[in-house]
């Protein structure tokens, strides 16, 4: 009984991270209709920054998000305006944002290589093996402290969302892009923000995972395969999906590598994927194909 | 006095074709139009243009005389036009109540938008009743209403509407008729785009016939309803069509 329960608890704060680098992911979709390959490669680049702040200047991998955080937002500023009004009002602009992206992200993959060379790295701050015992629940702190941060962060968006003007534009680009913008809402502008934040998200969670994730350039392969995997199972461009289908499938993963070893967890999200494919390819909130 | 003229306008979209060819039409404030003219005329895509969702490539679109032509959609909106599009355009997930708030997005006073928002529930009392449900859940009839009174949000000076009654059983496009008379009353200068001929000429003053994205006629439309001769020439199996349509009704 203890073991269902220490399991699902490392599967839940495993969740937590994986719920906040899938919003980012699928805000991108929802708003912009962008499938973002690049997603991954910009977490492990804020994996990076938060590496090199911690062996530089020795901060904390949590007040390296305050760096990571506004540097991802401005850069998702500069690439959305470079990069995307080129293709926008294409009949395949989808189609063609996962070439953008696909590309985007070996750029960027091959300057890391090149600057970083290919070998794991990762933060060590002091609290990466602690734990905290409850009863006979084993915590580890470094988990414990990066979902509760994006638990925060994730409320943060939730509040942006639905308690401010422009979180009401953004959430209406979602619904009905035409209706937005024949209410007034400049689509331009607000996609810009949408990507922008979608960008601070995986910076954020570049700055969480540098502890609990051992990094080298080319992980980010396997970070997107995972995230696609979330984001599809909760319905592509539903945050509330994104987030569920995250603790739902990190649980999951980790009752698989409980049973059957660590090296099965990966198969759970494709397995999951596949299946959903199979039954409900909208995902758990997705909204049917309309015509 | 013109309020809208459209001059030698070419429009298309993305990486497509021409699809409307130097059109020209004038409209003066206070009056009420109709377009129009066969499946794929281009019909929705001269209110696109005006509306700034697509860019006119050649032409000029312009509004008491200056150039509105390839503003953004806002800015196009904030000067007075605003459009309720052939599909209605709801926000599907929000209720009634949020649809009409975001009818008033470029109102800074939250004040106002209340008050504007008592007064389109005045003016559609189902949608009062319907506060509270989701957009996407209601039917055709209350979602071409609630498309109407979220566009009277924005308190416009001429409302182009792509065809407000499709879809609609006869008695329910008639109430939305009833409506769309009231918006004249309102002093809204109106472009009106509809399939049912008969119901859009009589709901209007001036006719545009669009075909192949050339403009064809511009007559009175009581003229072209009463002309034997017109009727025939362009209009032959639409106005049947319409005709076939009413005396369904009756
Ligand atoms: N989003 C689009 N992308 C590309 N071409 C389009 C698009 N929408 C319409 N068209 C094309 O433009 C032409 C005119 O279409 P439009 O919708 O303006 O016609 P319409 O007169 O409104 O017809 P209907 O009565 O069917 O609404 C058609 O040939 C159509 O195929
Ligand atoms: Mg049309």
């Amino acid at each position: 009984m203890s073991e269902v329960a220490q399991v699902m608890i490392l599967g839940l704060l495993q969740g937590g991270v994986y719920a906040l680098m899938a919003s980012g992911l699928t805000l991108m979709f929802g708003v912009m209709r962008i499938v973002n390959l690049a997603h991954g490669v910009f977490i492990i680049a804020a994996c990076y920054v938060a590496y090199f702040l911690f062996v530089g200047p020795g901060w904390d991998p949590f007040a390296s998000l305050l760096v990571t955080i506004p540097l991802f937002f401005l850069l998702g500023m500069v690439i959305y305006r470079s990069l995307f009004p080129r293709i926008e009002g294409s009949q395949r602009f989808s189609e063609m944002t996962v070439l953008l992206t696909f590309g985007i992200a070996l750029v960027v993959e091959g300057f890391l290589s090149y600057f970083f060379t290919g070998t794991f790295r990762s933060t060590n701050p002091p609290y990466t093996t602690d734990a905290i015992l409850i009863g006979d629940l084993f915590i580890p702190t470094a988990q414990l402290y990066a979902s509760m941060t994006s638990l925060i962060l994730l409320l943060a968006l939730w509040g942006f969302l639905f308690l401010t003007r422009t979180g009401y534009a953004v959430r209406a680009t979602m619904q009905n892009r035409t209706a937005a913008q024949i209410v007034g809402v400049n689509v331009r502008r607000i996609s810009t923000i949408a990507f922008a934040i979608g960008m601070a998200l995986a910076g954020a969670s570049g700055s969480l995972i540098s502890f609990l994730y051992p990094f080298f350039p080319n992980s980010h392969w396997r970070w997107i395969a995972i995230l696609l995997a979330l984001i599809v199972l909760g319905g592509l461009g539903s945050l509330k999906g994104a987030v569920v289908g995250a603790l739902m499938l990190a649980v999951a993963a980790a009752f698989v590598s409980d049973m059957f070893g660590a090296t099965w967890a990966p198969i759970t999200f494709f397995g999951a994927l596949f299946l959903v494919l199979l039954i409900r390819p909208q995902g758990l909130f997705g909204r049917e194909a309309r015509v | 006095m013109a309020l809208l003229e459209l001059q030698e306008v070419t429009s298309g979209y993305a990486f497509g074709p021409d699809i409307l060819q130097s059109v020209s039409l004038t409209v003066d404030e206070g009056r009420a139009y109709c377009i129009i003219g066969p499946n794929g005329a281009g019909k929705s895509t001269v209110l696109k243009t005006v509306a700034g969702l697509l860019r006119p490539r050649e032409g000029q679109v312009l509004l008491d005389g200056t150039s509105i032509g390839g503003l953004r959609p806002d800015l196009v909106l904030a000067a007075g036009i605003c459009y309720v599009p052939q599909d209605r355009s709801l926000f599907p997930d929000m209720t009634v109540k949020e649809n009409l708030v975001m009818g008033g997005f470029l109102q800074p006073d939250r004040k106002v938008v209340s008050e504007r928002i008592e007064q389109i529930f005045d003016m559609f009392p189902i949608l009062r009743s319907r506060a509270g449900q989701h957009a996407g859940t209601m039917s055709g009839g209350e979602q071409q209403m609630l498309a109407l009174g979220r566009a009277l949000m924005t308190q416009p000076r001429m409302m182009m509407i792509d065809e407000p009654s499709l879809g609609l059983a006869p008695q329910v496009a008639d109430q939305i008729f009833e409506t769309i008379a009231s918006l004249r009353q309102m002093g809204i200068t109106l472009l009106l785009v509809e399939q049912n001929v008969l119901r859009g000429l009589e709901a209007t003053q001036d006719a545009f016939l669009l075909d192949l994205g050339t403009l064809r006629l511009e007559a009175p439309s009581d003229r072209i309803l009463d002309d034997p001769r017109i009727r025939e020439l362009y209009l032959g199996r639409q106005l049947q069509r319409g005709t076939e349509a009413e005396t369904r009704e009756n």
